[in-house]
């Protein structure tokens, strides 16, 4: 029964995945492409919460799905151009065809490789010291992930705060008007 | 539980298709989002992972290219305006000064 | 004894470098002190030697031949393998530098007369020494390599002279056909060498160019000579060995069949002709097949091909010297002829009987080589027979020198060239044999041409009326007006040139003829005076004496291996004699009765004249067979190897590289998605290969 649900909800989250992801290179008006991306990035949280990563889920729907979308769509709105890429002659005619031929490749060999690997299943719950499903059962989910950041992962993110603090000045740097 | 693979293939069919993105389209802006979508699709095999090697890295990972990925829109999407500010069509096919 | 071959070899070197440095600042008469001063000194220091070699007992070098040997510079040692350079006096060499300093110096003193107007008048004086230094080199080295130096560098000076006057297209094609075929003779000498230096040391087990290694005390005698001399007869390493050095003989000496650069290298001065090509370079064939007498005595074979070749040249260059038309190419050919004569004196063993006409000739042929050259400076430069004539009463010594050369090479006696001439055919008579008759006919028939040839050249140059149109005074070296179209075959289709040899100082006029200057005179006489006593040191076995025969003696020791000097029987010594005055005699007579009365030039059509007048399209022949279709394989090796092979190669090299940089840089396209697409292209092969793996 819980496998059948699960199943179920895997397929249909799936489909709908990629579905909107091909809307994201199909559709000629860029506003469509990055609703369409927002879609996608809620299927995929859909899928973190699946797979028991709840603070990841949310916080991919607050910054990514929220904030960095909502830029995207600004600056969307703002480069509005007449004509949508699909209709200027292409220069390059060739490259789709490749493209398209690369991509059959890559997409077919990694299936045909990920197919004929053995299955791996889902380790049972205390293997070994680090495991997270302990930790989780102890003190919940967001505790775990909030220890794991600042316990092991702490230079990381101070080092995350300078990035960010760059992308800031960058940013400035470029939008001056010249 | 599901085998790790079907998640492993979503995450490469995403991926590819974000791959396709970036060499098909010409607007700047799509272009810019099917890489987005790639590092989503990445960020599905972590997870993934996370759960079937029940360890909190690959979640912390995720965490970490979110964060990345946020500083990169900002600056992309500032280069991206600074350079089409002016133009009427967007196409990225237009940079082409390093021919030759 | 008194050794002072170095300074002979060191005077003239001397007044080459001087005159070669300063030679275009200082005076005429510096030049021509400097120049005469050091062929004199160099004279001197020879008849030094020489007299001290008289004065040492023949037994001296019978038992060590090295006793005259001085090593003055260890050059390389390699291994057992040692050359030095050093300079060898005994009897041969002795003779032979008397000869070249001597006549050289007389030479010197003339050329001061004969280009006192030349603007390259310090260059030929240092020519001129270079020359004689090198022929010292030559004739004086102790060592083959040290002969082959000097044999290079007398070629070297031939080619330097002949074409001395540059300007003339056919001065310089006979320089270089004159080097060309020396080079030919050159080879065969240093195949020769390095033959020999194989042999010595395969035999030996220490390779040696020595003639003759000093033995130290009490030990045995070594060097090339013994080595090569206990051989057994006519083994055939040997015999090609002697070959080859014949090869450099031919060349060097023109004979058959590289004959043809001599005729051609009179465009040179006078007195070179005189000095180069008369008396001392050529003859330094013969002095080689003297030299190396030990190795072609155990090679008959190889001497008889020596004694073959010298007689039939002789007969060949004498018959084309009948009908030549310049003065200066019968001389030439009688220069030729006369080799031929050495040689075969040399083809039956009588080594002493051709070196004795080598001096001899010297002192004739130079004589009328010079004689020609006063004719021809007084004349301004003609050298055409046709426009001669009459000259006696105008230049009466210069008439009577020639008469004197003239007998004393037709071989009347008591001229010098009759005893040696003499020798030649009374060795050849009796050594008996087919051979020895057949070269003796060939020497008879030979001596009536040479009388015959020479007389027409008297009578033509002298008798008669005069024919020509006054002198013409250019300076020397004017550019022609007619150029041969192809320089290398200009000197076969050459007609007669005129030649400048301006004389403005001496009056303006045209017609108006003198007799040469003293400078030029003063040696005609000398060289007369050697032409008429010059033959007494010959044997008089037919006079009666059979006892006297200083040259031969004298000689003796260096041709000890030989059969000692064979005196032919007193009949036989006679018969020939009497053959040979009598078929001279016959010859002077038949050139009285056409040309006594004056030279007329009548045009022959018969085919056997045209034949010969042509000499015998040789040099046509040549043109045709090796010279053509020699140009033909440069143009073709230039057009097609250099040009489309090589040219062609690096430039395909470079559309290669071109068209790849071309093709790859295509691959720059400057669109964003063209680079990501060879990302993606990278990231697929990978993972095919993985998957391929798996």
């Amino acid at each position: 029964m819980i496998d059948l649900q699960l199943e179920l909800s895997f397929f249909v989250l799936a489909v709908a995945s990629i579905a909107s992801a091909i809307g994201v290179i199909a559709f000629r008006n860029a506003v469509y492409s990055a609703l369409s991306l927002i879609l996608t990035l809620l299927f995929l949280a859909l899928f973190y919460l699946q797979l028991g990563a709840m603070f990841i889920a949310i916080v991919q729907i607050l910054i990514y799905a929220g904030a960095i979308m909502v830029l995207f769509l600004f600056v969307v709105t703002m480069l509005a151009s007449e004509a949508s890429d699909t209709e200027l002659p292409d220069r390059i005619p060739w490259q789709r065809g490749i493209a398209a031929t690369l991509g059959l490749i890559l997409v077919g060999t990694l299936s045909y490789l990920l197919f004929t690997g053995t299955p791996m299943y889902v380790a049972s719950t205390a293997t070994h010291d680090n495991s997270l499903s302990l930790k989780v059962a102890a003190q919940g989910n967001i505790e775990a992930f909030g220890l794991a950041l600042f316990h092991g992962f702490a230079f990381p993110f101070e080092v995350t705060s300078l990035l960010i603090v760059v992308a800031i000045l960058g940013a400035l740097v470029f939008g001056r008007r010249a | 539980m599901l085998p790790l693979s079907w998640y492993l293939i979503v995450s490469a069919i995403l991926f590819t298709i974000g791959v396709s993105g970036v060499l098909i389209r010409r607007n700047p802006l799509v272009i810019f989002m099917s890489i987005e979508l790639m590092l989503n699709a990445v960020n599905l095999s972590f997870i993934a992972f996370s759960r079937y090697l029940d360890s909190v890295d690959g979640q912390m990972f995720v965490f970490l290219v979110l964060t990345v990925a946020a500083a990169e829109v900002v600056v992309g999407l500032a280069l991206i305006v600074f350079i089409f500010r002016t133009r009427r069509d967007i196409d990225v096919d237009d940079m082409n000064v390093l021919r030759g | 004894m008194i050794n002072l071959t170095l300074e002979v070899l060191l005077f003239p070197l001397l007044g080459f470098i001087i005159l070669g440095l300063a030679g275009r600042f200082i005076s005429r008469t510096a030049i021509l002190t400097i120049a005469c001063g050091a062929c004199g000194l160099a004279f001197l220091c020879a008849a030094i030697s020489f007299f001290s070699v008289l004065g040492t007992p023949a037994s001296t070098f019978v038992s060590n031949p090295a006793a005259g040997d001085q090593i003055f510079y260890t050059w390389v040692v390699s291994g057992d393998f040692q050359v030095s350079f050093g300079l060898l006096l005994d009897p041969l060499s002795a003779v032979m530098l008397m000869v070249v300093t001597g006549v050289g110096f007389i030479i010197h003193v003339y050329s001061g007369g004969y280009m006192e107007d030349d603007p390259g008048f310090w260059r030929y004086f240092s020519f001129l020494n270079f020359f004689i230094f090198a022929m010292v080199l030559l004739v004086g080295a102790d060592n083959f390599l040290f002969l082959l130096v000097g044999w290079a560098l007398v070629g070297l000076a031939s080619y330097l002279l002949i074409g001395f006057w540059y300007q003339r297209r056919a001065a310089v094609a006979a320089a270089q056909k004159a080097l060309v075929i020396n080079i030919i003779g050159d080879f065969g000498l240093m195949i020769a060498i390095f033959m020999i230096f194989t042999f010595t040391a395969q035999k030996d087990g220490t390779g040696t160019l020595n003639y003759f290694m000093n033995p130290g005390a009490g030990g045995p005698l070594t060097g090339v000579f013994t080595s090569l001399s206990t051989v057994p007869h006519n083994y055939w390493r040997v015999v090609v060995i002697c070959l080859l050095l014949f090869v450099a003989c031919t060349a060097k000496s023109a004979q058959l069949p590289l004959y043809m650069w001599l005729p051609d290298a009179m465009e040179g001065p006078t007195p070179v002709s005189a000095l180069i090509h008369a008396a001392t370079m050529v003859t330094a064939g013969v002095y080689l097949v003297a030299r190396a007498n030990p190795i072609f005595e155990v090679a008959p074979l190889a001497l008889m091909v020596v004694g073959i070749i010298g007689g039939v040249t002789a007969l060949f260059a004498a018959s084309i010297a009948l009908f030549q038309l310049d003065v200066k190419r019968v001389l030439a050919y009688s220069t030729i002829s006369q080799l031929g004569y050495m040689f075969m004196a040399e083809g039956v063993h009588n080594y002493s009987t051709g070196i004795f006409h080598l001096i001899t000739h010297a002192y004739f042929k130079a004589l009328l080589f010079l004689a020609v050259g006063a004719v021809i400076h007084a004349l301004g430069g003609e050298q055409d027979i046709r426009k001669m004539g009459g000259l006696r009463a105008r230049m009466p010594i210069t008439f009577w020198t020639f008469v004197i050369a003239a007998l004393a090479i037709s071989g009347i006696p008591p001229f010098a060239g009759f005893w040696s001439k003499d020798e030649i055919l009374g060795s050849l008579f009796a050594s008996g044999g087919r051979l020895g008759y057949a070269l003796w006919v060939i020497g008879i028939v030979t001596a009536g041409l040479t009388g015959f040839y020479i007389f027409r050249l008297v009578f033509g140059i002298f008798m008669g009326s005069y024919r020509g149109t006054g002198p013409v005074r250019h300076a020397h070296g004017d550019e022609e007006e007619e150029e041969p179209v192809e320089a290398e075959l200009a000197s076969a289709r050459q007609p007669v040139r005129s030649r400048g040899s301006g004389n403005p100082a001496r009056g303006a006029g045209n017609g108006s003829i003198f007799e040469a200057p003293t400078i030029m005179t003063i040696p005609l006489i000398i060289l007369a005076f050697l032409s008429v006593v010059g033959g007494f040191v010959g044997s008089f076995s037919l006079f009666g004496d059979p006892g006297w025969h200083p040259l031969a003696t004298f000689l003796a020791p260096v041709f000890n291996t030989v059969h000692t000097f064979v005196e032919p029987s007193f009949t036989r010594q006679w018969i020939s004699t009497a053959v040979s005055v009598v078929v001279s005699s016959l010859g002077i007579g038949g050139a009285w009765l056409l040309y006594g009365k004056g030279f007329e030039y009548k045009e022959n059509k018969n085919p056997f004249y045209q034949l010969v007048f042509h000499k015998y399209y040789v040099d046509e022949f040549f043109g045709l067979v090796l010279i053509r279709p020699l140009l033909w394989l440069g143009r073709a090796a230039s057009h097609w190897l250099e040009g489309d092979a090589l040219d062609g190669g690096s430039r395909a090299v470079a559309w290669v590289l071109r068209g790849t940089s071309a093709g790859l840089s295509r691959l720059q396209t400057g669109y964003m998605r063209n680079y990501a697409l060879a990302i993606l292209f990278g990231v697929v092969v990978i993972i095919l290969y993985y998957a391929v793996r798996r």
